[in-house]
């Protein structure tokens, strides 16, 4: 059934292609700033905090420069929020398509999720800028970025695929989404570092993949270290099971999308 | 043209639908029936059948109209025959590709240029990207909006809208057509241009089927009409 569907999705890629191109020619058609918007979001953010923790609440929070610290933890932080923010209302959003024809419905989150994903590149190119302009050598072990990356839209494109088709249903998962998010940033350590938490409170780094997926990109990238293997193997495993399920579920409240939307 | 073999079949179809607002029970239903091998083929308080005991045969090549008072369930049946939602009881076989006409506001994005919505419509309806290039000027031509084909298309009047509408629905290769309630925007001249195209359409064995309430437009087009009242085939007509 799950190779079925995965060859269906291959056969209909053009159309995945435009909603892609269609949701990014959307979004940039009337915007003077066009794709500078990527950037502004963990930009501006990165300059409040900044600011704050410096002027108003002075704060150690790492030996790095805050703005590189921050901005770290903000790019994959970022493509999760925006990603979602995309994806939930994606099938609501596009009823009157639902009620009249069939096409691969998982291609209105997917699309949602690449859009993000090129806002997440660009951002990320940003970075380097910044790690160039704080003079931070980058090391090699800054290739374990790309499994990490790979983890982040595993988990990303299961949250989505879960709350949007959820959505469809119940409408209030599109209202609680933004509560829900601003509680998920501050348990993820954006603003902070899990070192400085204390000892009981680490269990939010096997519960919050997120957090897991930002703490291990700083190890990686300023100190140096490669990532654990067994750690990471099972986050993959862990972030696997629930796409699949997250897929087998969408598949099935997809059936009556057309009824209830 | 009905000695063809039958494109599309519906074996004892019934269809429930909710009247509630929410679906408190329909999710956790279905998750459970996965579980319990069984489906709920009952109606409970709020819900009600929107067809009942539908028994149709459609021959490939074959022009059909559906006609009945709102609420007869004309639209489900195109909605089942389309693929986008699913009989409570009984089996529907529908084979080829299925273009259903968007309304308006379903297929096009307002903020794109006619000329981008061509590609959108074109995809969602399943044509490949270099196909809908190999037709865009075609599709461009029939629908005479030439010069208004690279404006956002939120400026159009519901007229153009329909015509480009019309225009990609029509020229998307298909095998099953469906077309509901559309063809009464248009001016004279832009309906008789798509009864033409839906004529050439039949003579090229593609299947037809319309949905509307002008009885003499249907009659003018369709093979059969099936006349459907309270969820219900009440009767049939040949037309000859």
């Amino acid at each position: 059934m799950l190779l079925a569907e995965l060859k269906d999705i291959i056969r209909c890629k053009d159309l995945l292609l435009i909603f892609i191109w269609k949701e990014f020619s959307v979004r940039y058609n009337q915007a003077v700033f066009g794709i500078a918007w990527a950037i502004i979001q963990p930009l501006s953010f990165m300059l409040v905090f900044t600011f704050i923790f410096t002027y108003v609440i002075p704060t150690h929070v790492s030996n790095l420069p805050r703005p590189v610290f921050f901005y770290s933890g903000l790019l994959p932080w970022t493509f999760f929020l925006s990603s979602l923010n995309y994806s939930v209302p994606s099938l609501t959003n596009h009823h009157n398509l639902i009620k009249k024809i069939k096409f691969p419905r998982i291609f209105l989150p997917l699309s949602g999720i690449a859009v993000a994903f090129v806002d997440f590149l660009i951002a990320g190119i940003i970075f380097a800028g910044i790690l160039f302009f704080y003079k931070i050598p980058i090391p090699l072990t800054a290739l374990f970025c790309v499994p990490l990356t790979i983890l982040l839209i595993l988990f990303t494109v299961s949250f989505s695929l879960l709350l949007c088709s959820i959505n469809v249903y119940y409408r209030d998962v599109g209202l609680a989404i933004a509560t829900l998010l601003r509680l998920w940033f501050f348990a993820t350590p954006i603003l902070y570092s899990l070192d400085n938490l204390p000892e009981r409170f680490k269990i939010i780094t096997f519960l919050n993949p997120l957090a897991y997926i930002i703490k291990n990109l700083r190890i990686c990238l300023f100190l140096g270290k490669p990532i654990n293997v067994t750690e990471y193997l099972s986050m993959l495993i862990a972030g696997t099971i629930f796409l699949i399920m997250s897929f087998a579920f969408f598949k099935i409240a997809e059936r009556k999308f057309a009824d209830v939307i | 043209m009905s000695s063809n073999a039958p494109i599309i079949e519906f074996k004892n179809i019934w269809k429930k639908y909710s009247r509630s607002r929410i679906f408190h029970k329909s999710l956790r239903e279905d998750i459970a029936n996965i579980f319990q091998f069984k489906k709920n083929k009952d109606l409970s308080s709020d819900e009600f059948w929107a067809l009942k005991k539908i028994n149709l045969t459609i021959a490939q090549g074959e022009t059909l109209g559906f006609y009945g008072p709102n609420g007869a369930g004309k639209s489900t049946i195109l909605k089942l025959i389309a693929g986008v939602t699913y009989p409570t009881k009984g089996t529907i076989k529908a084979e080829g590709r299925i273009a259903p006409l968007l309304e308006i506001g379903a297929g096009f994005h307002k903020d794109l240029t006619g000329r981008e919505n061509i590609f959108i419509n074109g995809a969602i309806l399943g044509m490949k990207i270099p196909e809908i290039k190999n037709l865009l000027d075609l599709i461009i031509d029939f629908s005479e909006i030439q010069e208004f084909i690279d404006m956002p298309v939120k400026k159009y009047s519901s007229g153009m809208y329909l015509r480009l509408a019309f225009s990609i629905a029509i020229h998307s290769q298909a095998d099953i057509y469906l077309i509901d309630e559309i063809i009464a925007v248009g001016d004279e001249d832009f309906k008789r241009k798509c009864l033409a195209k839906m004529n050439e359409l039949k003579t090229k064995g593609k299947t037809l089927l319309l949905v509307t309430h002008d009885l003499s437009l249907m009659q003018q087009l369709a093979d059969r009409i099936i006349f459907l009242n309270k969820s219900e085939i009440s009767h049939q007509e040949e037309i000859l």
